[in-house]
This record gives C-alpha cells, structure tokens and sequence, in this order.
C-alpha cells in the first residue's frame, strides 16, 4: 500500500543541464541495483515464427526482474505467469536457463545479436539510446517520480530525416544516473511506441549467488548458435553485394566481426539494418509483409511500417535483402534505390 | 412479570402494504393462547417479529418481560418455537438435529444435552426413531422433531404455528396432551394456528387477527359465555311457540331457542303445557360465530373494487 | 457456534462429494501425462506441468494450478453460497436465528466454515497431488528446480509448497466473500452461487481486454496465479503482497456490507 503513496508524491526537479544528464546517464554504468521492470511495446510486426521471440518483445507487456552488480555480473529474468526464462551474464557470456523447456544454453558475444529482453531494461536501453545522441538532439523535461524515486527527464530528437522515432524520453535516477524509464515515441502523440520502466529499484548491491549461475541436475545444456537469419547470412557471405557506405542519408557503422553482407546505418535513436535473407525465408516474410495493413508493394520491394519500425523486403540483384530499423517508409525506399539503382 | 408477550402498536409495513398493522398483544402467564387469523391476515409475520426474525416498522415486542430483538439473546433461550413448519438437515438423523440446533446458541447445556434429546423425543414420541436422517421422516414425524426441537431447553414460552400440521388423528389427540400437560406444569402456550376447532378445545384465551388488525383478545369463556336464551330440543318445536309464547326467539327443526337462563324452569313450563322436551342446555355462542363476527371476510378473497362496501 | 457449523459442513456428504471431484481432474491429468509422456508445450497449459515430468514432487504445485482457475472457485463458490441461502431455502435459518445463534456470530462462523473448506480442499489437491505425483512421475532426491534454475533441497520446497497452499488459500477468499454476501442478498443457494461466478468470469473476461487495464489491478482474480513467484528464486514477493492485501479489501468490504445486510433483514424464509 506504500509505494503507489510514494509513487504520487512531487517529484523534486533539479536544475541539471541536458548534456550532463546525458553525462550522468551514461556514467551509471557502475550503479548496482535490484529491480522489478516492466515494458510495453504497441508494436505489432507481422514476421515469421522464427522471429517471434523478438517481435514478442515490442508488441507485448514483458515483465523482468534485474539483479545488476556490473556490466560483466547481472541477471535479468523475464518473468510469465507459467514459467521463467533467465539470462546470467558473467564477463565470458551469458547462461540462458528456460524453465519450461529446462534448457540451459550458453552464448558468447556475438558481434551482432537480436533484442533480448535484457536490452529492454531501462537501465541498458537508456544508455544505448543516449550514447549516440548529438549535443543539440537532446533538451530537458520536468521531472516525474519513477519506482517511487525523482526521475529527471531528458528528451531526445533524432536530427536525422530518415528518423521514424520523433522523439525518445529517458528519465534519470536524479541521486545515481540509472535510466529508470524510457518512452520510444512514434507517429502517434497519445502513447508511446514503447515503454519500459523500472516498478521497483533498490539500490543495494545484490548477493553474487543470485546473479550467478549453476546448471540445474536433470537441466539439458546446449551451446548458444547464432541466430538462423545472421547464420544465413554469414553463409551467404560470398554472394552477398557490396554494401554502400551511406544508404538514405545514414551512414554506415563498423561493427568489428559481422559479416560483410550485413550492414548497420544510422546513429542513436535511427538506425537501420540490411541483411541477405536466404530464398525461403524471404518467400514467406514477404507473403506475410504483404498481407499487413498498410503494406506498400512496388517495384522496390515490399515495406511496411509497424509503429515507428520499418520493414522492407528488396529483390536485389543478388537474392533478397531484409531492410528493417527506426526509419520512415521513404527511408526505406531511398535506401532501396541505392541498393539496386531502381528508382521507385 | 405480568405479560409473557406484549406488543404495543406493532406495526410491519412493507411499501404501502401494512402487514401487520398496530396489534397490541397481551399473553400472561399460564394462557394458552390462541392466535387466530385468516391465511394472509400478518399471523405469520407477527409471529417473526416476536421472535425477533422480522424487524417491526413501529412499535415494540416485549418477551417475557425483555425487550426484543435487543435481549434476544437472553430471552430467546427460554423461548421454543415452531414457525411456519419444522425445518432440519435431511442428511442428519434426528438426535443430531437436535444437538445441533441446541449447539447453536446460548442456554443449552452441553452435559445435559444427550438427557434432554433423549428426554424431549420420549415427550413427542420420536423416542425408537434410530439413526435414521431426517429427509427420511414422514411428515408427521418431522412435525414432532420440531416439537422437540421447541421443548429442548424446557421452555417457559412455547410460541407455536399450526403446530399439529401433517399429523394424524391420534397425533393430534396426543400432541395436544403434551401441550396441555406442559401448560398445567408452567409453560404459556401461544398457539398460531386457522383451525377453530383446535383452538376452541385447547386455549383459554383468543386474540383473532384481521387483515393485520387484532379485532378481537379476551378469554375464551367470556366469548362463549352463554348468551341469556335456553336451547330445547324437541320433536314439535311449533308447540313450544304455543306453549312459551313471547319468549320463542327462533324456531327450526327439532329446535327452539327460548329466552330465559335457567334451564329447569323452561323444563317445567314445556312440561306443564305437555310439549316433550328431549333435551336442553344453554345457549352459548359458538367460537366460529365469535370469530366470523369480529373478522369480516377472508383475506384471500378477492373482490372487484366497490364490492366490499356492498357486503 | 463454530463447532456447529463446521461439524454441519463437513458431516455432510456433498461436502466430501465435492472434494472428491474437485481431485478428480488433476488425477486424471496425472495419469495421462504418465501414460503419454506427453508434457503441454512452454507457456500453454497449467504451470508446472510441464516440469513434473522430470520431477514428481511438484506435482501437488501442477495440481493446485489445474483446480485455481475453475474448479476450486467453483466449489468455494458453491459452499458458500449455501453457507446462509442454503439455511434460509431449508427453512433452518428462521430456527438458527430463533434459538439464537446471533446474526452476526451466525454470519462469522459461516465464514470460517467457509476459509476450513477452503483450506481442507486446498490442503486436499496437494496431497493427492503429492502422491500421485510420487507414484506416477520420476521424483528427484534432491528436492527440485526453482523456476529461476536454481536447485531447492526437500525441505526448502515443502516450504514454498506450503507457502503456496496458503496463498491459494488467500485467494479463494475473496470469492468466499463474493458468495457469502450474495448468500445474504437470496434466499437461493444457486442464485448466490451463480451471482459469486459471474463476478469470477467477468473479472477473468476483463483482464484480458487493454481497455480494462486501468482497473486491472484490481479485480479479484488479478493475482490468482502469483502462487507461482513463490517458486522463483529469490521469491518475487510483489504480487504475492498485493495479491494478499487486495484479497483482504475485498473480504472486508463485502463481509461488511454481508453484515449490514444479513443483521437489518428481514428472515422471512
């Protein structure tokens, strides 16, 4: 009964600037803490099943425990009403126990990797969307009480043409830096895109047996793989095409390790990705892209908006390329173009 | 204590409908009362405002001197009571009836319980009824468990609706022994009930209730106290007219009413005059025509607008 | 008084009829998944059933999660909603209260006759649970696996088990409190019993819509399932507190306004 009274209490603002929230923000890395989250995605992305898990993750309301003692030591569970599923991270990689299946499976760092839930906590996201913005992208908001603590707010808009996300609102933990909630906004004003927020936070250092791991007896233990779609993708390595160094106005990014036909653009809050989709994959996306409401289909290619994340399906020269990221289905197109040299 | 009921202007109203409408009742000790009333006439309901299970709108009960329901608690205890028909747990035999209800509230003493079932059940002569349960009980038994039920804690006030309801002849014959039995060794009887003729052989007072007013509440022998006039029985009833002209008041078969409260003197003027006289006796009135007098029509007749007046 | 009303209840046979049938679907449940090795997929079906397979000694936990969403309510439901308007169709009520049990003591020894069967039921389903799952499914030694993968010893998982007994416990009472005041409004045992169920499926309805998210937090059956975070490591004690405290509004908001209407009524059955 206590904390939704200290939940309504004023928050207490403070006249820090915006760049050195962001500063703050991002030197809270070091913060340990315990925390009850929850995020919730209006996404709605048509994809395959082989993408459910990520797309689950933007369209529904996921709820994660945190156990955080430093960037190589915590322990993020998403939590359902029937079972668990846990990462433990450890400085080498990360166990991931699912309860239900009781699978343990062990994963190193991968250069290139899809959301997992652990990237949804306000805490990681906010630093990952902060870490990138230019100093005249970012102004200040009021302050708002988030998991009963002063929140100060700290506003983000993206620069970039190609941009889908208008605006992305962080609010800092006013005493430590921690981002205790981040809105993602999208076209539409009333709700956010995307919200994750800390419910409950304390500061304590957490035990280290709780972010630690131990395979459980009878638990069956596999060897993380790469997802399928960049697996393919590193197959498809030789007969993928020379990726541009700017596509829609984005420049490209070097990600150390990742195959060469996957291309990463943008900066901050705008991003897009593009990758070689093997045949039988893209047969299906597309047929599925196709059905959504609002689908565009054109000699470019198939795309369609979800919220501010698009999606674009283009028969290259060379086989099919999945482009997807927080940009505007005109990005797409642009993108498209310099890909093939079709004009749209 | 003077009164073992008392009510003053009782009054249970439900909407515009006034059930009961400001009866006061007067029970002393030792009555056997009788409460009379047409089905529909607020017996009922007067009954469960006595016991405190329905609330009056106005006025006040009085229970052996206490007032209800705020002393219910003391009061009730010394107080059985049979309403509207027994009710028990058809799953449990009648002994564990009895021990249950007798659990259940105050004044039934845990040490003597298993006497006093047993006790109780020789009284209402359920005393072989076995392990049987309940829902097995033809009507008549059921009646006597819930006789017993009344009688558990020796009560000084047995408040009693149709009590004889579902028994047979010598049923009847026997439950009204008991009751006057119990009388005659202390308890006040208030007996609910629509059948005259019950009520006429058991009960020493009448209170007769109409449409939810008590129209009428005196001892029975004052309302069937003769009337002045002397019934002759006679095979030539028109001789009597000849005979004792004047004092004829009605004459019909076999029958002539004649004022005059002494019997042996009619006798020796019909003799003198050689009418044959089979029998006499005094005229009195009968309860029936006592009660149809005060309470006018039945309840559950259902007259066109206006039609009432016209009676 | 108390006495009274729990040797009514449990004398009865529907009582253990009840009880008997409310094992019957978990039972079943077990001898299928013995017999098929057939586990429901992650995330679909009851929790916890997808985990006794490989470990028995949950499985009291599996059957508590089979008989929550429908059939414990539903047999709560039923007791009480007789608990007053199965005394007032019987035609006991009227000589209850005329004996006199006192409408307020009659009311309270009503209820706890209500919270025994409540837990008995539930006290019930875990054991048979717990041999079934014993006789049916391979059981560890050890004890067995929290949800978050941790290992807990024997005596660690009786605990939560019984944690978990009393948690579910907890939540039947709100639907106690919705029957028995309904008791109280009726003279009809199944009227009152519908009436409590309709409240339990409208509120199930409604958690599910967004729409109804502002309130979500408050319905009755919100957090039925939090049994389950008695099972993570370290226990997830949020909702398990909220879902406790909200389970106490409700019961004393209802018995409340079950008072108020039961002690002003007129008995007339």
């Amino acid at each position: 009964m206590l904390p939704p009274l200290i939940d309504a209490l004023p928050a207490a603002d403070a006249p820090t600037s915006a760049v050195d929230l962001r500063t703050r923000a991002l030197g809270s890395a070091g913060v340990a803490f315990a925390g009850y989250a929850q995020s919730a995605g209006g996404l709605d992305l048509p994809v395959g099943e082989q993408l459910t898990d990520a797309a689950d993750l933007f369209s529904d309301r996921t709820t994660m425990r945190a156990w955080y003692r430093g960037p190589a030591d915590w322990r993020v569970d998403v939590v359902t009403p029937t079972g668990e599923t846990g990462v433990h991270a450890d400085g080498c990689g990360t166990w991931t126990w699912d309860w239900e299946d009781a699978v343990a499976t062990w994963s190193e760092p991968g250069p290139l990797a899809f959301p997992s839930p652990s990237d949804l906590l306000p805490s990681a996201l906010g630093r990952r969307l902060l870490s990138e913005a230019a100093e005249d992208e970012l102004s200040r908001l009021g302050a708002e009480r988030v998991a009963g603590r002063d929140a100060l707010g700290l506003r983000v808009e993206p620069a970039a043409e190609a941009a889908s996300v208008p605006r992305v609102d962080v609010w800092v933990d006013r005493a430590t830096g921690l981002p205790l909630r981040v809105q993602v906004w999208g076209d539409d004003a009333a709700e956010p895109a995307m919200d994750t927020s800390f419910l409950e936070l304390d500061l304590t250092v957490p035990p280290a047996e709780v972010t630690a791991f131990t395979v459980p007896e009878g638990a069956e233990v596999r060897e993380g793989q790469a997802e399928q779609l960049l697996q393919a993708a590193d197959r498809d390595r030789r007969r993928g095409p020379a990726l541009p160094s700017s596509l829609a106005g984005l420049d490209r990014r070097v990600v150390e390790g990742a195959p060469r036909s996957v291309g990463v653009y943008g900066r901050g809050v705008t991003l897009l990705a593009v990758g070689v989709l093997p045949d039988r994959a893209a047969a299906g996306l597309r047929a599925e892209l196709s059905r959504a409401p609002g689908a565009v289909v054109d000699p470019l290619g198939t795309r369609i908006a979800a919220g501010p994340l698009g999606l674009m399906i283009v028969d290259g020269p060379d086989g099919a390329l999945l482009l997807t990221g927080t940009v505007t289905l005109d990005a797409l197109a642009a993108a498209a173009t310099d890909l093939t040299g079709r004009a749209g | 204590m003077s009164t073992v009921i008392g009510t003053t202007g009782l009054v249970k109203r439900y909407g515009q409908l006034r059930a009961v409408d400001g009866i006061d009742l007067d029970v002393r000790p030792g009555d056997v009362y009788g409460f009379l009333g047409a089905n529909g006439s607020g017996k009922t309901t007067t009954v469960r405002m006595l016991l405190g299970l329905v609330l009056p709108t106005e006025g006040e009960v009085r229970l052996l001197g206490e007032p209800m329901p705020k002393a219910a608690r003391r009061v009730l205890p010394r107080v059985g009571a049979l309403v509207e028909g027994p009710a028990h747990y058809g799953h449990l035999s009648g002994r564990a009836n009895l021990a249950l209800v007798d659990a259940a509230g105050p004044g039934g003493s845990r040490r003597t319980r298993r006497a006093r079932i047993e006790t109780v059940l020789e009284q209402v002569g359920l005393a072989g009824v076995g392990r049987k349960p309940a829902r097995a009980y033809s009507l008549g038994m059921r009646q006597r468990l819930g006789l017993a039920a009344a009688l558990l804690r020796r009560p000084e006030l047995l408040v009693l609706d149709e009590p004889t309801n579902g028994l047979d002849p010598q049923g009847i014959h026997e439950i009204r022994d008991l009751l006057l039995q119990l009388n005659r060794e202390g308890t006040t009887v208030f007996l609910s009930s629509h059948l005259l003729a019950e009520v006429e052989q058991m009960c020493t007072r009448i209170g007769v209730l109409d449409r939810g007013r008590l129209v009428l509440q005196d001892e029975l022998a004052r309302l069937t106290s003769p009337t002045g006039a002397t019934i002759v029985e006679t095979p030539e009833p028109d001789r009597v007219r000849a005979a004792l002209d004047g004092r004829v008041l009605s004459v019909t078969a076999g029958r002539a009413v004649v004022r005059g409260a002494d019997p042996a003197e009619v006798n020796a003027a019909l003799v003198a005059a050689g009418v044959p006289v089979h029998g006499l006796a005094l005229e009195r009135p009968s309860l029936e025509a006592v009660v149809l007098a005060a309470a006018r029509t039945s309840s559950d007749r259902v007259d066109a607008p206006g039609e009432r007046s016209r009676r | 008084m108390i006495v009274v009303e729990l040797r009514k209840l449990f004398r009865r046979p529907r009582t253990w009829v009840t009880i008997g049938l409310l094992n019957a679907l978990p039972v079943l449940v077990a001898v299928l998944l013995a017999w098929t090795d057939l586990a429901p997929r992650p995330g679909e079906g009851p929790a916890f059933l997808s985990a006794v397979l490989t470990n028995g000694t949950l499985y009291p936990l599996a059957a508590l999660a089979i008989v929550l969403p429908l059939f414990l309510p539903i047999a709560v439901s039923v007791v009480a909603g007789e608990a007053v308007a199965g005394e007032a169709q019987g035609g006991t009520l009227r000589y209850l209260l005329a004996r006199p049990a006192g409408r307020t003591r009659l009311l309270v020894a009503k209820l706890i006759a209500v919270v025994a069967f409540v837990v008995v039921t539930v006290v019930v389903v875990a054991g048979v649970g717990y041999v079934v799952g014993r006789l049916l499914f391979e059981v560890q030694p050890t004890g067995g696996t929290a949800l978050s993968g941790t290992s807990l010893t024997s005596q660690e998982l009786a605990v939560r088990t019984l944690l978990a007994i009393g948690y579910v416990t907890v939540s039947m009472l709100g639907v106690a409190a919705f029957a028995l005041f309904f008791s109280t409004l009726t003279d009809s045992p199944l009227g009152a019993t519908l009436g409590a169920l309709a409240v339990l499926i409208a509120s199930s309805l409604l958690f599910t819509l967004d729409a109804a998210s502002s309130f979500a937090p408050y319905l009755p059956t919100r957090y039925w399932l939090a049994f389950v975070d008695l099972f993570r490591d370290p226990i997830l004690w949020r909702d398990v507190v909220r879902g406790v405290a909200l389970q106490a509004v409700y019961v004393v908001v209802l018995l409340g306004a079950a008072w108020a209407n039961f002690t002003t009524k007129d008995v007339t059955s």
